[in-house]
């Protein structure tokens, strides 16, 4: 059955997996960007996004049952409160894990280390002011299994992977155009090419690193939200697993690399449910990993290679 | 220079806030202690995970001896004080050892509660045993632990092949089910559990397939994505089983309950003590849930008024309802109170180990009696359903 | 007057440090204070940023802000400071530094038989054998400059090949070893493992290395937890790993549950395995391993095969790694694939980065003070927040110290190069801008 019977069913979810590992992703990559470091904390980015969209949303649905066209503004309030948390944690996680770091010049792991510092504090944080049960959202739709919304090849599409897809769709078309058409866009390609040279021409580094940072916390805390919004819930540890995964999905893609996170999250979330599919859900990983190294043995800079400044 | 002004100010504050909650945390820490009056004080220790990705499941337990230890206090009629003592193992074998030590370290630990883990309670029974320090666990399931000639072990949950089988007997035989899909957490928990079943069952004659579904780490210390219950699902609905027997706890299985939900499934679900928790249908939602059999070696709790007490009671000490394991840590530590009480001010470490296993205690979960190689005895196995939203029992599995 | 300078005077830099030091003031309150529950998620908040503890801790911190501002002696009192932390100039100090080593580890023989059963415990399971595990890590990362995320896999290879060495997994070996004999069999998988790994992945650069031995360690770990029928599973072994145990030419010594036995066992491999470092260092391999860390394309150039240098590093790693994991087996009697996580494999490269990275003492001393650390704290701080303090240490010790507790001298040198603007602090940074 592995692959040929039912392979829609099982690629239809991994889709939606997939739109989400590559809002997380991006984060990895723009940091990876500009200050060729991996933001280990992202992943608490991600958490505090989805408490974020948490508090908001129940808060603002109380006891209402929406539908139409409020379930619609529901979901935006949401996503906007998802983001808003993400952006400000990753604001403030830049100022105290890695600008006074890098003011002393600090070797390359001591980054990796304070971010790990602070992914251990934050989540720990959470915890302990959220409480370590899992929480769930009052939902802005109703989802009837029995009345997909459509179906593709058979597969049916229910209106939460819809409305994963339509949002990270929108959202990595406008940071495609952000980064691509706008000065801001053009700061973080120059220092992403060139630290010393763009800071020779007049670009005050700090504050795009800074705006990087808070980009990927939009997004990462979106992803927070949307993923909240599923059947998981929101947790303390929701972060640690997607955020592994979508780090690997930035490699995979080529880390540095905008479209290369977008297309290393699709396909990690395609092949971890067609694995699971032929060799059971406890070998995804390995198929997972097994595939990223063959990828960087092939192409060692990932699938669309590095560079943010160049192919993005 | 605005950094090191910073640390240079955050350091001097972390130790006073560190010096405020310990002042804090001194004054609400259970037992009485301080004055005893001239009695003896004895400490009963608890081992468990209280930090780290478990912590919650060693929690449920923690406040279940503190409750009880206090209640015996209260009635004010022992020839001795009891205080309570922690030690935190994180779960795993590798810390195990250390927190066993520090128990057996204190003098006055007259007995433990704990360890809560089967892999915790391998690492640590050795040295319980070199002490001879009884322990009576709340928790620790696995068949191994029973084998190993340690007189010091005792559990009051029944092992994994009490249980396992009584799952199978009854889905099979009772239900009529032909065709199982049979799903382990990955854990030290859910594989013995889910073999145990799965042997049964074929051995009943019944088709059963199995999958290890890695637990995920806002359920447990596990390594799975939330996200990969869709996929898990659409394999069981292909595999058209009748009936989906799965070997974990509460938080991980109600994802899978609301993935096979989306995914049309409409077979039964069935699980085990992990998932004897009203958590399980706040999480999974009350139309997911309704239906769903849940398997314990635990009688019923919520027609007995002491269960009712105690529960109402674990609410106000703990600040949240008793949970998976509370139960069973509640009547751990009362048998433990019932052997001192009979042993009186002159109890010894050595003379609880002898008292125990020939103790008869009345708990609120089941009758404890142990057989000689600390299992306890009577696996009495009972059957419970989920029905309009709430956990009703359905009776003994056997009868 | 530039812009710059025109708004750091109106906003004032000293009230900017006051800022930081009320906000650190309620961070501080934040995590000491009450905590929050899914029932009462404000609970925590609000109870210590609504409450007279909020006052008391701004207080403070103000407090601190004006003993430091206007006393203005921050320099003296900062670098006071420093010298209590680490005696930089003792250490630099090469009689001094081996007349403290000669301390050390005479303190580290005379004193653990005068602590209690529990500290001695710790001493053993928690921190000798991750002294080993970051001595070995050291190598990799600190002396070759490899990032491997991966490494706690090669110690559950020792692990296991101990446990099927010694007749303790469901398949049986053809001969049943001493644990002592193992240790031959454990360094040699390891050391394979090692190459096998290494082999293919080294010539990918820093950060793909470190996510392609991330992907190994999960390897390692899931194929231990799913192949029951081999290694008994998530349980583990079924059988209990047998203790050490000496039959040598009418020697005949068994180590039991007791733990001093098995310190002064550990302490002589660590110490062992030191001197042979140390002398590697210096040596021809560990110049090499310098070259290359410093600038891989240089060293190539002047005819060092980095390559197999690297292997070697990672081999050496490897095995090291693997040897820590009879000794824990071993120890413990007990293994479980839950002791080979990833959070254990960052857990040792915080130990190596945390003690300096690339210095051996550093090592030695990251990986103590890391790991009786959680243990020393357990006491006066809610356990479930242990990790959020280490958490908050592990930034604040970054932020204050980057170069870790007793950093190499050579790094120390590369550092303040760095500082001064002259290279990049690290060859691992350097080598993304080339390709």
């Amino acid at each position: 059955m592995c692959l040929t019977n039912h392979f829609w069913d099982y690629f239809v979810p991994g889709i939606a997996n997939g739109f989400l590992y590559a809002l997380i992703a991006l984060g990895y990559t723009l940091v990876y960007g500009v200050l060729q470091l991996i933001n280990f904390a992202h992943s608490e980015v991600f958490m505090s996004g989805g408490f974020g969209g948490l508090f908001v949303i129940n808060w603002a649905i109380a006891d209402r049952h929406p539908h139409g066209l409020s379930s619609v503004w529901f979901v935006l309030i949401g996503i906007i409160a998802g983001a808003v948390t993400g952006g400000v944690v990753a604001f403030v996680l830049e100022r105290v894990a890695y600008r006074p770091l890098r003011r002393r010049h600090a070797p390359k792991l001591a980054f990796l280390i304070s971010a790990i510092g602070m992914s251990y504090f934050l989540y720990n944080l959470a915890g302990k002011e959220f409480g370590r049960d899992a929480r769930t959202m009052k939902p802005p739709f109703t989802v009837t299994p029995s009345k997909p919304l459509f179906t593709i090849f058979g597969a049916s599409v229910n209106l939460y992977d819809a409305v994963i897809a339509l949002s990270a769709i929108i959202m990595l078309v406008l940071l495609d155009r952000l980064v691509q058409n706008t000065r801001l866009g053009q700061g973080i390609r120059a220092v992403a090419q060139d630290a010393d040279t763009a800071a020779l021409m007049g670009v005050n580094i700090d504050r795009v690193i800074s705006q990087t940072f808070v980009i990927g916390g939009l997004l990462g805390g979106a992803a927070g939200f949307l993923f909240g919004l599923g059947t998981a819930g929101v947790s303390y540890t929701m972060g640690f697993t997607p955020g592994l995964k979508a780090f690997t999905a930035a490699v995979l893609g080529g880390i540095g690399n905008i479209r290369g996170a977008m297309l290393g999250g699709l396909l990690l979330g395609v092949v971890e449910n067609l694995a699971s599919s032929c060799f059971g859900a406890s070998w995804v990983d390995v198929v997972a990993f097994y595939i990223l190294v063959l990828v960087l043995l092939v192409r060692p800079m990932g699938l669309l290679g590095e560079r943010l400044g160049r192919s993005a | 220079m605005n950094q090191r002004r910073f640390v240079a100010a955050v350091i001097p504050l972390a130790v006073a806030g560190l010096v405020l909650s310990a002042c804090s945390s001194n004054k609400n820490s259970g037992g009485q202690g301080g004055s005893s009056g001239g009695k003896p004080v004895f400490k009963i220790g608890y081992e468990g995970p209280l930090s780290g990705g478990n912590a919650q499941l060693g929690l449920n337990m923690k406040y279940a001896v503190q409750l009880a230890i206090n209640e015996a206090n209260a009635k004010g009629d022992l020839p001795f004080t009891l205080q309570y003592t922690e030690a935190d193992d994180q779960g795993s074998g590798d810390k195990s050892p250390a927190a066993a030590q520090q128990l057996i370290d204190d003098k006055q630990v007259i007995a433990v509660v704990g360890p809560a883990f089967s892999g915790a309670t391998k690492a640590a029974e050795p040295k319980f045993a070199d002490a001879n320090l009884a322990t009576v666990s709340p928790s620790a399931t696995s068949p191994l632990l029973a084998t190993q000639g340690w007189k010091t072990f005792f559990r009051v949950v029944a092992d994994d092949n009490a249980q396992g089988p009584a799952d199978a007997d009854y889905a099979v035989k009772k239900l009529g089910i032909t065709n199982i899909f049979a799903i382990d957490d990955a854990s030290a928990y859910g594989q013995p559990l889910e073999k145990a079943f799965e042997d049964e069952a074929k051995k009943n004659g019944a088709q059963v397939t199995h999958q290890s579904v890695p637990g995920t780490t806002q359920c447990q210390a596990g390594s799975g994505n939330t996200q990969q219950y869709p996929a898990v699902a659409q394999t069981i609905k292909a595999s058209g089983a009748q009936l989906v027997f799965y070997a974990g706890y509460y938080c991980d299985f109600a994802l899978l309950a609301k993935a096979l939900h989306q995914a049309g499934y409409t077979g039964k679900l069935f699980s085990d003590d992990g998932s004897l928790d009203p958590k399980y249908i706040e999480q999974a939602g009350a139309d997911v849930a309704e239906g769903t059999y849940i398997s314990c070696a635990c009688a019923d709790l919520s027609n007995d008024p002491k269960a009712q007490k105690f529960a109402a009671d674990f609410k106000k000490l703990a600040g949240f309802p008793i949970s998976v394991y509370s139960a069973e840590a509640y009547d751990a530590t009362n048998t433990i109170i019932a052997v001192l009480k009979e042993l009186g001010a002159s109890a010894t470490r050595a003379k609880v180990v002898e008292k125990l296993r020939t103790v008869d205690y009345q708990g609120i979960t089941k009758e404890v009696k142990f057989q000689p190689n600390g299992n306890i005895s009577g696996n009495a196995v009972y059957i419970y359903q989920v029905q309009g939203g709430k956990i009703v029992s359905l009776g003994l599995a056997g009868s | 007057m530039t812009r710059r300078d025109l708004r750091s005077v109106l906003m004032g830099v000293r009230a900017r440090q006051l800022g930081t030091a009320v906000l650190g003031a309620l961070v501080v309150d934040v995590m000491t204070g009450p905590s929050g529950s899914l029932t009462a998620p404000t609970r925590g908040l609000t109870g210590s940023l609504l409450s007279i503890r909020a006052v008391i801790f701004v207080a403070l911190g103000v407090a601190l802000w004006a003993f430091l501002t206007f006393r203005d002696r921050l320099a003296t009192y900062t670098s006071r400071w420093t010298a209590a932390i680490a005696p930089s100039r003792l250490v630099a100090d090469r009689r001094y530094r081996r007349a403290g080593y000669a301390a050390l580890l005479a303190a580290a023989i005379a004193v653990p038989p005068y602590l209690s059963q529990y500290w001695q415990e710790v001493a053993v399971d928690q921190i000798g054998v991750y002294v080993l595990l970051a001595l070995g890590l050291n190598v990799v990362v600190g002396f070759a400059g490899l990032l491997d995320l991966g490494y706690i896999a090669f110690y559950a290879i020792g692990a296991y090949s101990c446990a099927y060495w010694t007749g303790s997994l469901p398949i049986r070996p053809p001969h049943v070893f001493n644990p002592f004999v193992t240790i031959i069999f454990a360094v040699i998988a390891a050391m394979i493992a090692g190459v096998v790994l290494g082999f293919p992945t080294l010539r990918l650069r820093g950060d793909y290395l470190a996510i392609v031995t991330l992907g190994f360690g999960e390897i390692i770990t899931i194929y231990a937890n799913n192949l029951q029928s081999v290694t008994g599973g998530a349980q583990g072994p079924p059988k209990p790993i047998p203790h050490f145990s000496i039959n040598l030419l009418g020697i005949h010594y068994q180590w039991k549950i007791s733990n001093l036995p098995y310190y002064y066992l550990l302490l002589a491999f660590v110490v062992l395995i030191l001197v042979l470092f140390h002398n590697l260092e210096n040596s021809r391999v560990g110049r090499a391993w310098t070259a290359i860390r410093e600038d891989e394309v240089a060293a190539a150039a002047s005819g060092i095969n980095t390559f197999r240098y690297k292997l070697l590093a990672f081999a050496i790693g490897a095995s090291t790694s693997g040897f820590a994991g009879v000794l824990f087996a071993s120890k413990i009697q007990v293994i479980t694939p839950l002791s080979f996580v990833l959070q254990q494999s960052i857990l040792v490269l915080v130990l190596v980065i945390f003690g300096g990275m690339g210095s051996l003492a550093g090592a030695v001393v990251g990986a103590a003070v890391i790991q009786w650390l959680p243990n020393a704290l357990k006491t006066y701080v809610d356990k479930a927040d242990l990790f959020m303090y280490l958490g908050a240490v592990l930034v604040v010790m970054m932020i204050y110290r980057p170069q870790g507790i007793i950093p190499s001298r050579r790094r120390s040198r590369e550092l303040a190069m760095a500082e001064a603007g002259l290279v990049e602090a690290d060859a691992l940074t350097t080598a993304s801008k080339e390709v």
